[in-house]
């Protein structure tokens, strides 16, 4: 039964008022820095406003802008939702194989650990230079390499038909981080179970396929609702390297919000662009929330 | 009691001083000036230059912060929002700031040491004047001309270009001097669309007035500019776009392959100048190629360095600002530092102003500027990125020569919805 404040003795009353005084400047930064901006940009949607002059009240017309008369927010949602559909699955099998290479026992495993982590953790402008010459047709080494054993590669970046799956090569880059956290979930499933397994008959893959994945489901699904969002909101690489080029191919969302936002001096709609990327985002992660009942199992069921 | 006598005397005789340290306060007005450290008015240069001015002014006392450039856009374009926080002075480099620069008009009417005719016109016209109104003044100078390396050209046994040349010209010449075998390259490409080759050929892309892309996104002389484009990238004479972003320099155009003999002709700027002389490469300078009997462009740039209309001392701001970007400030930055003063007087005290290239140089300074027209109709770059494809289509060799017309109306949609969007939010 929850006491109320009233039947609370004073130690009591004192102990809750230090707690909520505690908790008060986690209170004020999210009033501050979450609410306050989410409101505002919920304002705004519904304003023109080019930063300069007054919020003017234009009631659904960004919306409606957006819904019926915007090849660019079209453009942008599918060339996203591509993104989505073409990285995610790779940055969540890529991470899981190399959290398995790296949960293996063998000599200087902490050293393998921090080097695949490094491109988690160096800025995403240098990764995308960096990228920009590796893959550089006539001279990256990339395609230095494949013109070694006889392959013609492609013009990367610079093609339209390879610049999306180029983006999402480089963004497979950075599954260090996702492994580390595969990684924490594998050493976290009991040693018994792999014990029992065993002696039941089950074999490397049965064992990987009956306890490991059933165990780490709870870190994949943490890891797709993750990785999800974070595809969705990919700006950097097209921003430094394709500027949504060749032919909008790697025109993302995020890159047409800013464009709007701090280019093009279109606030009001850029706010509106991110609202809908918000709800965009919200709805797939329910979708997964309510797909999970049916695949993630936890240890205690 | 006699410590608290003590301590009444005390205040008594301190009463006077005090006073003096307020009127002394109350004298000095401080101003805001927000700058950016670059090659051509570095920090310690712009430092210096505000202790000259104070010494001048005792009354007048200058906070000089200096911001990275990402920071100085943000912190910028977030305090004129706001309308407070802004700087007394700083440099109006976005147009969509100029509504909050102060109207100048006034002070350069009572001006007798300032005026239009101090500087160069052309970039008075676009970087002094909004709307009517003096919204600041141009500090410094830069533009886009071709370098031509002439190493390269002496060994290929080609002519170098020459001031009249034409677009036709720079072709058949980047032709002549390219060199497959040894992966040289003629000229470059232009980066994007209605720069001054468009503009040579009397390109734009929408009506001076704003209202329409009819008969100028199709008309024939953007179809002949897109096409000189097609025939430069059939040529084979120029490097893939992804060449340029490669062996480019930070986006600001290939003076690397150009410094290592790679590119024969490239279209650089003024700062390139000085790292090509620094380098030793013996090159020459011409302006972008013309289209005969057509008017002749150049892209230029200056910074437009103004005061804030929230500003609580105009006055001495003002003082400040005639310090900085007069004649004065520009001669000290140009001594102390790479700048290229806007003050034509000022700018033929440039040390090597007898030599070729600072000649070439100081004359397309004064050809019109592409910033003219762009200036005066802000809803150019949302039209541009509308039918942005047209210019990869050519550019990737997508399309045909002759299909290049059929492309720019299969845009015009587009291009006109673009337009229509954007004129009643930003003008026209």
């Amino acid at each position: 039964m929850v006491s109320t404040w009233r039947n609370m003795s004073p130690r009591t009353r004192r102990e809750a008022l230090e707690g909520y005084l505690a908790l008060l400047p986690w209170i004020i930064g999210f009033l501050a820095f979450t609410i306050l901006p989410v409101g505002i940009s919920i304002y705004l949607s519904f304003t023109e406003w080019d930063i300069m002059t007054d919020p003017k009240w234009i009631g659904l017309d960004n919306y409606e802008r957006m819904f019926t008369n915007d090849p660019l927010f079209t453009q942008s949602l599918k060339v996203t939702g591509k993104f989505v559909l073409f990285s995610l699955p790779l940055k969540i099998i890529l991470g899981l194989a190399l959290a398995l290479l790296l949960n293996l026992k063998v000599p200087g495993m902490n050293f393998y650990r921090t080097v695949f982590y490094i491109p988690a953790v160096i800025s995403g402008v240098a990764v995308s230079l960096m990228w920009m010459w590796l893959l550089q047709p006539d001279t990256g080494i990339i395609n230095t390499l494949l013109d070694q054993v006889g392959i013609k590669g492609p013009n990367w970046f610079w093609d339209p038909d390879w610049a999306l799956p180029s983006v999402a090569l480089m963004s497979v880059w950075k599954v260090g981080g996702s492994a580390i956290i595969y990684l924490a979930g594998l050493q976290n499933i009991p040693q018994h179970l792999y014990e029992a397994a065993k002696i039941d008959g089950a074999g490397r893959w049965a064992r990987f396929r009956r306890v490991t994945i059933p165990l780490l489901t709870p870190t994949i699904f943490f890891q797709l609702v993750i990785e999800m969002i974070d595809s969705f909101k990919v700006f950097t690489e097209a921003f430094v390297i394709t500027q949504g080029g060749p032919l909008k191919a790697t025109f993302f969302y995020l890159l047409y919000f800013y464009q709007e936002a701090f280019e093009n001096f279109n606030m009001g709609y850029a706010s509106a662009l991110a609202l809908v990327l918000t709800a965009i985002i919200l709805i797939s992660t329910v979708i997964l929330n309510y797909t999970s009942k049916r695949w993630v199992f936890y240890e205690s069921e | 009691m006699k410590f608290v006598r003590t301590i009444l005397v005390l205040l008594v005789l301190l009463t006077p001083v005090v006073s003096a340290v307020e009127v002394s306060a109350q004298d000095t007005v401080t101003i805001e000036w927000w700058s950016v450290n670059s090659e051509e008015y570095s920090e310690e240069a712009q430092r210096a230059l505000a202790e000259a001015f104070m010494a001048e002014h005792p009354n007048i006392k200058v906070n000089l912060t200096i911001l990275p450039e990402s920071g100085f856009q943000d912190k910028m374009t977030t305090t004129l929002g706001a309308g407070e926080g802004a700087p007394d002075v700083a440099f109006f480099w976005d147009t969509n700031w100029y509504p909050q620069a102060l109207d100048l008009t006034a002070y350069i009417e009572a001006d007798p040491d300032l005026g239009p005719e101090t500087y160069f016109e052309g970039f008075w016209k676009t970087r002094a004047v909004w709307q009517d109104k003096v919204v600041g003044l141009p500090l410094g100078v830069g533009a886009n001309f071709v370098m031509y390396n002439k190493d390269v050209f002496d060994a290929a046994g080609v002519a170098y270009p020459t001031d009249d040349w034409t677009t036709e010209d720079f072709i058949r010449i980047a032709s002549e001097v390219a060199d497959p075998d040894i992966k040289r390259w003629g000229g470059d490409r232009p980066r994007d669309a209605y720069r001054a080759i468009w503009n040579n050929y009397g390109a734009f892309l929408y009506s001076d007035d704003s209202t329409t892309v009819d008969g100028y996104f199709n008309s024939e002389a953007n179809i002949a500019a897109y096409t000189w484009l097609w025939d430069l990238v059939a040529s084979g004479a120029t490097p893939t776009p992804a060449d340029i972003e490669i062996l480019g320099t930070e986006g600001t155009g290939p003076v690397d392959l150009f410094m290592a003999g790679r590119l024969a002709m490239a279209t650089l700027n003024q700062g390139h100048m000085l790292n090509a002389i620094e380098a030793g490469v013996p090159f020459g300078i011409v302006p972008e190629p013309q289209v005969p009997g057509n008017e002749r462009y150049v892209n230029a740039w200056s910074l437009t360095s103004s005061i804030w209309a929230g500003t609580e001392h105009p006055d001495e701001a003002y003082e400040f600002l005639s310090y900085w970007v007069g004649p004065e400030g520009q001669r000290f930055l140009m001594e102390n530092g790479n700048l290229f003063p806007s003050i034509p007087e000022v700018l033929a005290e440039y040390e090597y102003a007898d030599q070729d290239y600072a000649q070439a140089f100081f004359g397309v300074l004064e050809l019109k500027q592409v910033a003219e027209w762009k200036n005066e109709h802000p809803c150019f770059g949302t039209v541009n990125r509308a039918v942005s494809d047209v210019w990869d289509l050519v550019e990737l060799g997508e399309i045909g020569r002759d299909e290049i017309a059929s492309t720019l109306n299969d845009y015009m949609d587009d291009a006109q919805a673009a337009l229509d969007e954007c004129v009643p939010r930003l003008g026209g």
